[in-house]
């Protein structure tokens, strides 16, 4: 293949060169920045449950509290007992798993949301050790120390050293921290250890009213899962924790996102290869007029010495390069479209069984959502793919071509008659 | 001298239409042949015949003692590439490609540096008084200058015969002229073969052999 004849025909027939360049290019930014704006929804729909260092929460539904008053477990938040917790730990793609007592305390001093939760655990709300303002963290091995949310804090005027009342027990306040680091999931507005949270719930007779609580139990589960088995990970935790489960995971965030996003997700790849497909057309019929506009010079390819070989190479060249030249303009292109995709905010909702609060307090039955940027990135393997794509169109697509062209008699379109 | 080619009872039909009607023909190395005749003679055709462009329906076609005509596809754009120089009335210069790289374009399959294949393709310029036009794209060279490059093409590769379809039919007769005086010049003084297709007795004048076709069939002198 001489590169400096290619170089030529691509740059002194720059209509047809460019027809087929901008094909190759906006079919391939069209399939790159499809898969880029689906990944961004897909990692957005995981932020709630990566921002505590989960894949999957489980919890199970239960009984309506009967009396408001002392500590009360919410109806999603039903116990899950130890036994169950081992069999979720022992369910094939389980990395970790986080226990958590979350509960609601009546008193006559005020109203709060607590959370037990094991500071040693890296899956769950003891992410929240990266989110201190001031003071410290729990740490293992703490008693009747506690840690509480920023805003909570301030607005009851709580700093390190303050002391707080949880069911009437005295806690020393060690640490503020930022709770909406932790998105919507899990808030609470006091963080103490989680055999304290299940000492106190065990205790408290508006929870054993109506659960079987015991000592060891938990009634929120945070699961570390293997990325390629979440979901069968989640419809396993499901079938421990039968028919009042609530599993929360990527594909449920994914679920209450839309429909819109649904569509995309599920034919981004058809979409995007129907404009590939379109581009090849592009190529083919921009290559297919230079052809015909080129026949005198096949023919004279051939009469000068050209073996059939030589015009394949050249007329193949000349289509592969245009095919990946258009499909790294795509790249570039995409790679654009996808920094102002995320310049785009995506609201997640999270469910009130997340991060129950007593609808008849203010506020408590405010929708809830957690808003991040869009992170639609181009991946490596689909951008591979989509360039290996296009340079391969670009081959079958001048091999077709070359073939056509190695048909032409000389002696026809050299005639001047 | 050696015969350079030989045509033994060459025929060549498109359909039923019969053009070129059992040739027989035998050519020197150093000749300079006119082949005349009017259009629809076949004379181009025979010409395309000679140069292994146009396959005979029948026949055999001897280039310094080698059967062309039981070559393949390949083998006969070899040959071309190694023996033939063509020249055609419209030119066919490549429009992308300056006056230098038209000239180089027979050498493009070749494993040659660039620099080595401009160098070649300079001299020939040269060779046709064009070296001073080396990159100009054809559509600013004027028709002799056209086909001047052509003739420079044609001589890229040293050939030891050129075969030339009414070179001189889009020149205006001063151009003409100067065409004819360079094919002479290369037969005279390059030792290169000439084999001219026309129906310009002028042209015809200048060779040291003609043939005319008449309705397929070729006879010796011109009419």
């Amino acid at each position: 293949m001489n590169l400096h004849y290619l170089g030529a025909e691509l740059f002194h027939r720059p209509r047809r060169s460019l027809a087929a360049f901008l094909s190759m290019t906006l079919g391939v930014a069209l399939l790159l920045s499809l898969q880029a704006y689906s990944n961004g929804y897909r990692l957005a729909a995981r932020a709630p449950l990566a921002e505590i260092g989960a894949d999957i929460a489980a919890q199970r539904q239960g009984k309506v509290p009967q009396a408001f008053e002392g500590i009360l477990f919410p109806h999603s938040t039903a116990p899950i007992h130890s036994d169950e917790i081992d069999a979720m730990r022992r369910i094939p793609g389980v990395e970790d798993v986080g226990e958590s007592v979350f509960f609601w305390d009546f008193e006559k001093s005020g109203f709060l949301v607590v959370l037990g939760l094991d500071p040693s655990s890296n899956t769950g709300p003891a992410r929240l050790k990266s989110a201190v303002l001031q003071g410290r963290f729990l740490r293992e091995g703490d008693r009747d120390f506690a840690v509480a949310d920023a805003t909570f804090g301030r607005s009851k005027n709580l700093s390190p050293g303050s002391k707080i009342s949880v069911a009437g027990r005295p806690f020393e306040l060690v640490g503020l921290v930022d709770t909406s680091r932790i998105g919507q999931v899990a808030n609470a507005n006091i963080y103490i250890m989680v055999d304290e949270a299940r000492a106190l719930a065990h205790a408290a007779k508006n929870v054993m009213a109506v659960h079987d609580f015991r000592p060891t139990d938990a009634n929120i589960v945070f699961i570390k899962a293997n990325q390629a088995k979440v979901e069968s990970v989640a419809k396993a935790v499901g079938s421990v924790l039968g028919s009042q489960a609530l599993i929360s995971s990527s594909q449920t965030f994914r679920d209450v996102i839309g429909q819109a996003y649904g569509l995309v997700d599920r034919f981004s790849w058809l979409v995007g290869l129907a404009g590939l497909l379109i581009a090849v057309v592009g190529l083919v019929r921009s290559i297919s007029s230079a052809l015909r506009e080129r026949r005198r010079d096949i023919g004279l390819m051939r009469a000068v010495g050209w073996s059939r070989g030589d015009v394949w190479t050249q007329l193949t060249g000349e289509a592969v390069s245009l095919a990946a030249a258009g499909s790294l303009a795509g790249l570039v292109l995409s790679v654009l479209v996808s920094r102002i995709l995320s310049l785009l905010r995506v609201s997640i909702p999270v469910p009130w069984e997340l991060s129950p609060t007593p609808h008849f307090l203010p506020g408590g039955a405010t929708p809830m959502a957690v808003s991040i940027s869009l992170s639609a990135r181009i991946d490596l393997l689909p951008a591979a793919l989509a360039i290996g794509l296009a340079v391969l169109c670009g081959l079958v697509v001048g091999l077709w071509i070359s073939l056509r062209a190695t048909r032409i008699r000389p002696a026809e379109v050299l005639r001047s008659e | 001298m050696n015969e350079l080619l030989k045509c033994i009872d060459l025929c060549k039909s498109f359909g039923r239409l019969e053009v070129v009607r059992g040739v027989n023909l035998s050519l020197p190395e150093r000749s300079f042949s006119a082949i005349m005749g009017r259009s629809g003679s076949g004379k181009t055709t025979l010409l395309h015949l000679i140069s292994a462009l146009e396959a005979p329906t029948s026949g055999s076609l001897y280039f310094a003692g080698e059967q062309i005509s039981a070559l393949n596809e390949d083998r006969l754009a070899l040959w071309r590439r190694q023996h033939i120089g063509l020249v055609f009335q419209a030119f066919h210069l490549v429009a992308t490609l300056s006056a230098l790289e038209n000239v180089a374009f027979p050498l493009y399959p070749m494993k040659l540096r660039p620099e080595e294949r401009r160098e070649l393709a300079r001299a020939r310029l040269e060779q046709v008084g064009l070296g001073h036009r080396l990159e100009h794209r054809p559509s600013r060279l004027s028709g002799g200058e056209q086909q001047r490059v052509a003739i420079a093409r044609a001589l890229i590769n040293r050939p030891t015969l050129i075969l030339a379809d009414e070179p001189t039919g889009n020149l205006d007769k001063k151009n003409g002229e100067e065409i004819l005086d360079l094919f002479k010049k290369l037969n005279e003084v390059g030792g290169v073969a000439v084999i001219v297709v026309t129906h310009d007795s002028e042209v015809a004048a200048v060779a040291k052999h003609s043939f005319t076709m008449v309705d397929g069939r070729l006879e010796e002198g011109s009419t």
